[in-house]
């Protein structure tokens, strides 16, 4: 007893004579002039650009950042609550470059851009601080993108695949399901050795509420981490968001592992940072966005990346979300958005409203990574797939003028009404690969070519049921082999018909 | 454009360096005139301000204000004196002082944008932190 107390009072000795009583430099200034979420400083001469500041307000101390170093003011955003901070209040240095929490810890975490926790499960187990600025990747340490990110969602899968460490643009109209493709393209990571960070941009409150708790019931929350920067936030929160959930996804990219990070919206982040801009005096430009609107941008989606072996292999795959107004893809931060990612997927509202959900545009979507980011045996079924699309594309608009069509035109037709029929998929439902190697494998080979169009989503139902029970042998080799061999084939074919012999609505 | 308190302050400054009484009331003078003329003079009271600032930093003199818990004597403050124009680089040190029980002991120095702790009651609550840990 006596050596622990001994040993403890050692200690204390020992930490209190290691206690070097240095003094303190530090750099003071004060406010001159706020409002709006922006301070005017002067003093703090020595101050480093985007350096955290801390304004000593009556209230209690609130952070800053500072954007605006001028010949005799500061120009510094306010992080938090504004209103307690009057002018000649001390503003002080606080000697490093704004940074978030990063860690295991923040895994399954409703989190504010500072790293705060917001779900109220207490204090946030930081592992590191990561600067919320940082440059991308650079080319030594990239690798070309190979492996697959699977959304679940088959229209994606098939026809415009994402690779891990691509950017995928998701553009669209409001409310035609552009956040519902990047929530399922979460819930379906489960299992896939994949962190996910949904950052939710100037999203109501309400709604993101809705999304916590979905992903909560479908258990995607523990690999899932939101920032969450609501509509009710100040403009410098929405700035930094994006940038602070880059970094938490970084922290694991350094271990090596896989990223998915969704920046719901990126359009509402373009506007916080033009009225932060406007009200630091910066010079308006188009639409009157400042000048560094692109760079914006493109220094948040360059961060995203696939690192070769050497460096750890990880990958950080972003799925930016762009809101277009009626559907002007040509405005100016949608331009700027397509042109720095590797592809988009654009959402058309004439398909939304014709019930073919999702309402995926096969047209005007495009994946620049392509098929190098598809499993050989989705690559197989889905190189058939986009040809059949894109002919039905084309018949459809002109079978329309009624006039009598020949057999094979016919058939065609017929084929791909069934494929349309089979890209529509519910909301919260993703299929695994082999469930969807299964039915575009079945469509392809005329498997389905007697189902009733009406009935294709009760026999795609039934099928996955099926196999499930009578096929898991098959879908495991198609997980496993990630190829299709004649024999697996030739097994799928017989799984096939042989559900189809139980079915009583088939064309005779 | 608008000329603002700065800029009256330096060219008066410029103006008035290096000249005799007579001829400093003589620009004062012609310069009062000019505010009048302009309409400025209710920014005085900046340009004062200013010009203060810009003398001080065209002498090398550093304004400095001492915050101590019971007062210095004067050879502390020649000490302090010298350590401030070793730390800024200034030629001329004018050193103010105040007394704040609440530091409990040690100084803590001012001058310009920049702050010097040495106050017992900041180390006391850094080595408070360190414990916790």
């Amino acid at each position: 007893m006596s050596t622990t107390k001994d040993f403890i009072v050692e200690q204390l000795k020992e930490q209190i004579a290691g206690f070097k009583a240095g003094v303190k430099h530090e750099t003071v200034g004060r406010v001159m002039e706020i409002g709006d979420g922006i301070a005017r400083v002067e003093g703090i001469s020595e101050v480093m650009m985007s350096e955290m500041l801390e304004f000593k307000a009556a209230s209690g101390s609130v952070f800053g950042m500072a954007l605006n170093l001028e010949e005799d003011r500061v120009g510094a955003i306010i992080l938090g609550d504004y209103l307690g901070i009057k002018e000649g209040d001390e503003v002080r240095c606080l000697n490093k470059i704004l940074e978030v929490p990063v860690g295991n810890g923040i895994i399954g975490r409703v989190v504010d851009p500072l790293g705060a926790p917001l779900d109220g499960k207490g204090e946030i187990q930081a592992d590191k601080f990561y600067p919320v600025e940082k440059i991308a990747p650079g080319v030594i340490t990239r690798e070309s993108v190979k492996q697959p990110v699977q959304t679940g969602i088959k229209a994606i899968d098939a026809i415009i695949p994402i690779g891990r460490g691509q950017r995928e643009l998701i553009i669209g109209d409001r409310q035609i399901g552009k956040s519902a493709i990047a929530i399922d393209a979460i819930i379906n990571q489960k299992g896939q050795n994949m962190k996910c960070i949904y950052v939710a941009i100037g999203q109501k409150e309400s709604k993101v509420a809705s999304i916590v708790a979905k992903l909560e019931q479908s258990g995607a929350m523990e690999y899932t981490t939101v920032v969450l920067a609501g509509a009710s936030d100040p403009a410098s929160l929405l700035y930094i968001a994006p940038y602070a959930g880059c970094a938490m996804a970084e922290y694991f990219l350094d271990k090596g592992e896989d990223v998915l990070i969704v920046y719901d919206d990126l359009s509402k982040h373009a506007v916080a940072y033009r009225e932060i801009s406007l009200l630091l005096r910066r010079p308006p430009g188009r639409e009157a966005y400042p000048g560094d609107v692109f760079y914006l941008h493109s220094r948040l989606l360059e961060r995203a990346c696939k690192l070769s072996q050497e460096f750890g292999g990880g990958s950080i795959t972003a799925l930016p979300i762009i809101e277009t107004q009626s559907g002007d893809m040509s405005a100016y931060i949608p331009t700027n958005v397509i042109s720095i990612t590797d592809g988009q997927i654009y959402l058309m509202p004439e398909l939304f409203y014709q019930g073919s959900r999702p309402a995926v545009d096969a047209g005007l979507s495009v994946s620049r990574v392509g098929s190098s980011a598809q499993i050989k045996a989705m690559k197989k079924v889905a190189g058939k797939m986009k040809l059949e699309a894109a002919q039905f594309r084309e018949l459809a608009a002109f079978a329309q003028f009624g006039s009598e069509l020949d057999k094979d035109t016919q058939a065609k037709l017929e084929r791909g009404k069934r494929l349309q029929e089979i890209f529509k998929q519910g909301q919260y439902s993703p299929v695994s690969v082999a469930n969807q190697i299964l039915i575009f494998f079945a469509l392809i080979n005329g498997l389905v070519d007697d189902v009733p169009v009406e009935k294709i989503s009760d026999f795609e139902a039934g099928l996955y049921k099926y196999a499930a029970t009578s096929g898991a042998k098959v879908l495991k080799e198609i997980v496993d082999k990630k190829d299709l061999s004649e024999k697996l084939e030739a097994e799928m074919k017989s799984l096939i018909n042989d559900y189809k012999n139980n079915l009583d609505y088939l064309i005779k | 454009m608008k000329i603002t308190a700065k800029q009256y302050a330096l060219s008066l400054y410029e103006s008035a360096d290096g000249k005799t009484a007579a001829q400093v009331k003589a620009v004062i003078k012609k310069f009062i005139e000019l505010l009048a003329k302009k309409n400025q003079l209710s920014r005085a009271g900046k340009i004062i301000a200013e010009f203060i600032k810009i003398w001080n930093d065209k002498r090398g003199i550093v304004e400095a204000q001492v915050v101590s818990a019971n007062g210095l004597d004067k050879t502390n403050i020649k000490l302090l004196e010298n350590y401030i124009i070793k730390l800024s680089g200034a030629k001329e040190v004018t050193v103010s002082q105040k007394i704040d029980k609440n530091i409990l002991g040690g100084v803590v120095i001012r001058y310009g944008d920049k702050i010097v702790d040495g106050s017992l009651k900041t180390q006391l609550v850094d080595l408070k932190n360190k414990l916790i840990k």
